[in-house]
């Protein structure tokens, strides 16, 4: 055995580090292939409300007060909302106004601007709870006379998630009524056709949709010009 | 021809008699030093289940596939049933060896870094077991999946999102859950690899008297009464694992009958709920999996989610990683340690009370005067309780080193040996018997049956492997 230099020993060494940590670091991104690419689309469409058949749905055949619940996808394939032709207790389409919706998670607000169709009636409303993502059929709409168990007691004329108990109301753009939401559910804007009476879904008001970063990214786009309506049995009727 | 048994052909064929495994002396074969031994007989259970549903598992159709596996598949609902009952028995297994392991101070030197293994091991299966319990689609892991994208956002993490839950599509979820599934499964078979090794390594944990109660016990590998691992260790942990696996498939395949199946909680349920979008879904209270009760029932805390998956989960998670950092002079016994002692029983007595709280009130917001009775009791009661034990345990503690082990010696006598015999005899004949009931079974619809009968098989092996353990121990 020859003398170990030990001054280039530690220079060999050293190169060691050096070279061991670049192939480390400059693989390191490499870690960014778990990263999905993001699909989405970049601007809102405009589709039309269609049913199963593609036949164009009619505004005055939407169902009052959520006896049948009408669901369809806006604007991406994985954001459900509810379509709703809100009445009063006699099942008589009321007129919902334009109102100033806050949300208290941020302190801000913002305009819903109210129903359409023939009775200004029609409103939209993301299907997925803002607390945590509770869906159909956890998070549906109580009807006049059917009573939610909310924190606040009894409560009809509401959407009420029974995962964690939030409740929204629908006559009042979504705004919160009970936690532990800290944000309304965003609504669809909707626009009517007088002459066809038919509906079209236009934007999304409010906050983000659950579970997106912002409304049009994560999730597949809706295909065509149309987004279908489903009917389904309203669980709160039992 | 040499009269040479198969075994010893085997030993000698495959160097059985040169594993380097550690024995152990004879009073380690009792089950509490087999507690780690339990959790993995678990997982290898459930690697072996797990492998197999692969074959059958479709993410692009993730709820019809998983009822497919119930309902076509032959043996597919065992699998399944007693995949989730696997699931269900390493996480018991894991908290008990735990708690084991702590209460016997086994985390101090020199195993901090084995303790630190096994939290991260703990944490991993409790992820691994809730993307499992996503995978199957139905409206119980649907709601999972929405909530731990609420968990990831509340503690700022949305980036995350769609690193776990995928682009968005249903198609891309459910093959993100699955490649999650088993990469975090084979990150705890190599964590567990090490931990493994570490525990052959460090030397295993003497009984507490023995060690005189001051760290670091070891039972050291030139002990006199430790015997070679083969065949002795082997043989027990045969039966170990047969016993295991048998419990495993015991539970579900009960609970599957059909007599009893519809009486079955869904929490305790061996299926997955219904589908998401079907009717029955909205009577489903959106329960996470039991061990997750707790964490349930802290997100209806008057509190942010933030501070509740804080408190929750990550909290503890640190404290018990840092536990064996921090605790580390050289008192084994629990009562010498009254603080952490304390600190433990509460901690597990908030876990088990919030956990039927979760249970019996899911989703309903708690008050803050309900939430400091439930929180300020234990806290009161088990650190009075503990310092109290400790200052009385103090007093009698040199009494109690000082005093004579009295070494219990093995005793045998021929009426019991001729008793494990005839019980022997009796369990082999009912094995034989249930074998051959068995084989009138219809794989596809009499599944709680077969269950049941491949858990009274491995029952019964591992009763004869027990008995004749005995002779082993001479």
């Amino acid at each position: 055995m020859g003398d170990v230099d030990q001054s280039r020993r530690t220079f060999l060494k050293s190169l060691v580090i050096i070279a061991g940590a670049s192939m480390v670091i400059g693989m390191l991104r490499g870690l960014e292939v778990i990263v999905p690419p993001s699909v989405g689309i970049s601007s809102f469409p405009l589709l039309q409300l269609v049913d199963e058949n593609g036949n164009p749905i009619k505004a005055s055949d939407v169902p009052v007060n959520g006896q049948k619940l009408a669901m369809f996808n806006y604007p991406l394939n994985n954001e459900p909302n509810y379509l709703l032709n809100l009445g009063n207790d006699s099942n008589q389409p009321v007129e919902i106004p334009a109102t100033t919706v806050s949300i208290p998670a941020t302190g801000q607000s913002y305009t819903f601007p109210g129903g359409v169709g023939p009775n200004k009636s029609i409103v939209a409303y993301s299907a997925l709870c803002e607390h945590l993502g509770c869906t159909y059929p956890e998070l549906t709409f109580y009807p006049p006379g059917v009573k939610a168990s909310t924190f606040n007691g009894p409560m009809d004329k509401v959407i009420h998630c029974s995962c964690h108990g939030s409740t929204y109301d629908p006559y009042r753009g979504a705004a919160v009524v009970t936690g532990p939401t800290t944000k309304p559910l965003p609504a669809v804007q909707l626009k009517w056709d007088s002459t066809t009476d038919y509906l079209y879904a236009v934007t999304m008001i409010g906050p983000t949709i659950y579970g997106h970063t912002d409304d049009l990214s994560g999730g597949s786009p809706i295909s065509g010009n149309s987004t279908t309506v489903k009917l389904m049995s309203n669980p709160a009727l039992g | 021809m040499s009269r040479k048994s198969i075994g010893d052909w085997f030993a000698e064929t495959f160097h059985l008699k040169d594993i380097p495994f550690m024995g152990v002396p004879t009073y380690m074969f009792s089950i509490e030093y087999w507690l780690g031994g339990i959790a993995s007989a678990a997982l290898f259970w459930q690697a072996l289940t797990g492998l197999l549903m692969l074959l059958y598992y479709q993410p692009s159709d993730a709820y019809d596939s998983t009822m497919a596996i119930i309902h076509s598949v032959p043996f597919g609902s065992v699998l399944l049933s007693s995949h989730l009952y696997g699931a269900y028995i390493m996480i018991l297994a894991v908290y008990i060896h735990g708690l084991h392991v702590y209460f016997k101070g086994a985390y101090k030197k020199p195993r901090q870094f084995q303790w630190v293994l096994g939290v991260l091991m703990f944490a991993m299966v409790m992820i691994t077991s809730f993307v499992g319990y996503s995978m199957t689609g139905d409206v119980l892991g649907t709601d999972a999946v929405d909530v731990g994208k609420g968990i990831l956002a509340s503690i700022h993490l949305s980036a995350l999102t769609p690193i776990f839950f995928g682009n968005g599509t249903d198609l891309d979820l459910f093959t993100r859950l699955l490649g999650w599934h088993i990469i975090l499964v084979t990150l705890v078979v190599l964590l567990f690899a090490l931990h493994f090794y570490l525990a052959e390594q460090n030397g295993f944990m003497p009984d507490l008297k023995e060690a005189k109660y001051k760290a670091p016990a070891v039972l050291r590998k030139d002990d006199a009464r430790i015997k070679p691992w083969w065949p002795r260790n082997f043989i027990f942990m045969i039966g170990i694992v047969t016993l295991t696996w048998g419990i495993i498939l015991m539970l579900p395949s009960i609970l599957a009958l059909p007599q009893i199946v519809d009486k079955v909680p869904i929490l305790f349920s061996p299926y997955p709920g219904p589908s998401p979008t079907s009717p029955q879904a909205s009577l489903v209270p959106a329960y996470p999996p039991w061990f997750f009760l707790f964490m349930y029932k802290m997100a209806d805390m008057p509190f942010p989610l933030a501070i509740d998956v804080s408190m929750g989960a990550l909290i503890p998670l640190v404290v018990l990683i840092v536990v064996p950092f921090i605790d580390r002079n050289e008192e084994l016994h629990p009562l010498d340690r009254p603080f952490l002692t304390a600190l433990f029983i509460t901690g597990l007595t908030w876990l088990i009370e919030l956990s039927i709280w979760g249970a019996g009130q899911p989703g309903v917001p708690v008050k803050p005067t309900w939430l400091l009775l439930v929180i300020i009791p234990p806290f009161i009661i088990s650190f009075g309780g503990i310092y109290l034990l400790h200052f009385m345990w103090r007093s009698m503690k040199p009494k109690v080193i000082n005093a004579d082990p009295g070494e219990k010696a093995a005793t045998s006598n021929g009426v019991e040996d001729r008793l494990l015999s005839i019980l022997g005899i009796i369990v082999t004949a009912v094995a034989v018997i249930i074998l051959l009931l068995s084989f009138s079974l219809n794989p596809i619809t009499d599944g709680p049956l077969i269950g049941l009968s491949w858990s009274a098989l491995l029952l019964l092996f591992s009763a004869d492997v027990f008995i004749y353990f005995r002779y082993e121990l001479r």
